[in-house]
């Protein structure tokens, strides 16, 4: 007696499989692109915000950087996406003529972090920085 | 003898069904999410080679900025319209006017003298708006914004001029 022709167990199995892996790579490539492109937009308003935020520091005259409120002093609207999110400044004395400010941006529950640090130096006035 | 007609059996329905409904749930989450993020989200800009090229030159034009003619050959300082004279490499000047007040585009208008040397035109752009950010040290800074389609910031960056002596 001819037998029937069809898939057997195992070939079905088999056949699934490449399936699932086919589609579940493709479901993971997926996920992380978009979680990729969430954080490249996250970044980017975050360095659109420091980068404004240091032209201020850049400017602050020398002997005033530790009495500022550490605090941001442009419009920060552009971060309102990452609410809730903290934005800080911290001015680190490193020698009598030299100070590094240190401008940061956290959100994500402060899992996700940018940072922008600038050295100044007391040049005497003058509109050097 | 008659061949039997054998159609699916209701548990292969089933089972079809069922696996294809994870699949259509996966698609929905993922699909979910992308929304989600969409909203909350402004468009990226940053990623668009215009709009990069309109703010680099962008960042030139106002880092080599001596001073900002109030009008120039009819165009004034509004928040469409920047005029600036700004240094060339050439250790020269010329005067540009950014005219953003047609929707989607830019121009970037160069004048050697009173004679228009050049008018650079990007195209696809958002709606962009010029504004002032005065600086304590009196420094004229140019305030730069963008909204999307939705109305939500998606630029806002701003450009110092350096000093000159």
């Amino acid at each position: 007696m001819r037998k029937s022709p069809g898939f057997s167990l195992i070939e079905l199995l088999v056949g699934l499989m490449i399936l699932g892996i086919v589609i579940t790579t493709t479901i993971v490539m997926f996920t992380e692109r978009q979680k990729h492109l969430k954080q490249a937009n996250e970044t980017i308003l975050a360095y659109q915000a420091l980068a404004n935020e240091s032209e201020v520091w850049r400017r602050i005259d020398f002997a005033s950087l530790n009495s500022t409120p550490p605090t941001f002093q442009s419009d920060t609207a552009i971060l309102a996406p990452l609410a809730p999110y903290t934005a800080v400044v911290r001015v680190d004395n490193v020698s009598s003529n030299r100070k590094d400010v240190t401008l940061t941006v956290r959100w994500a529950n402060a899992q996700r972090v940018a940072r922008l640090g600038i050295v100044r130096v007391d040049t005497g006035g003058s509109s050097l920085w | 003898m008659v061949k039997r007609e054998r159609g699916y059996t209701m548990l292969e329905v089933v089972i079809a069904l069922a696996v294809f409904g994870v699949f259509l749930m996966i698609i929905v989450a993922l699909t979910a999410e992308m929304r989600a993020n969409e909203k909350r989200y402004p468009i990226n800009y940053m990623a668009h080679p215009e709009v990069s090229a309109v703010m680099a030159r962008m960042r030139k034009d106002i880092f080599d900025t001596k001073y900002y003619p109030a009008e120039w050959q009819g165009y004034e300082q509004t928040p469409k319209t920047l005029i600036l004279y700004t240094l060339l490499q050439s250790g020269f000047a010329e005067t540009v006017v950014w005219d953003f007040r047609t929707h989607g585009e830019v121009h970037r208008k160069s004048f050697n003298a009173t004679q228009q040397s050049g008018d650079w035109v990007a195209h696809g752009l958002p709606d962009f708006s010029i504004g002032s950010f005065t600086l304590d040290t009196g420094q004229d800074a140019v305030r730069i914004k963008a909204t999307d389609d939705q109305n939500r910031l998606a630029i806002d960056e701003i450009f110092v001029p350096r000093p000159h002596n």
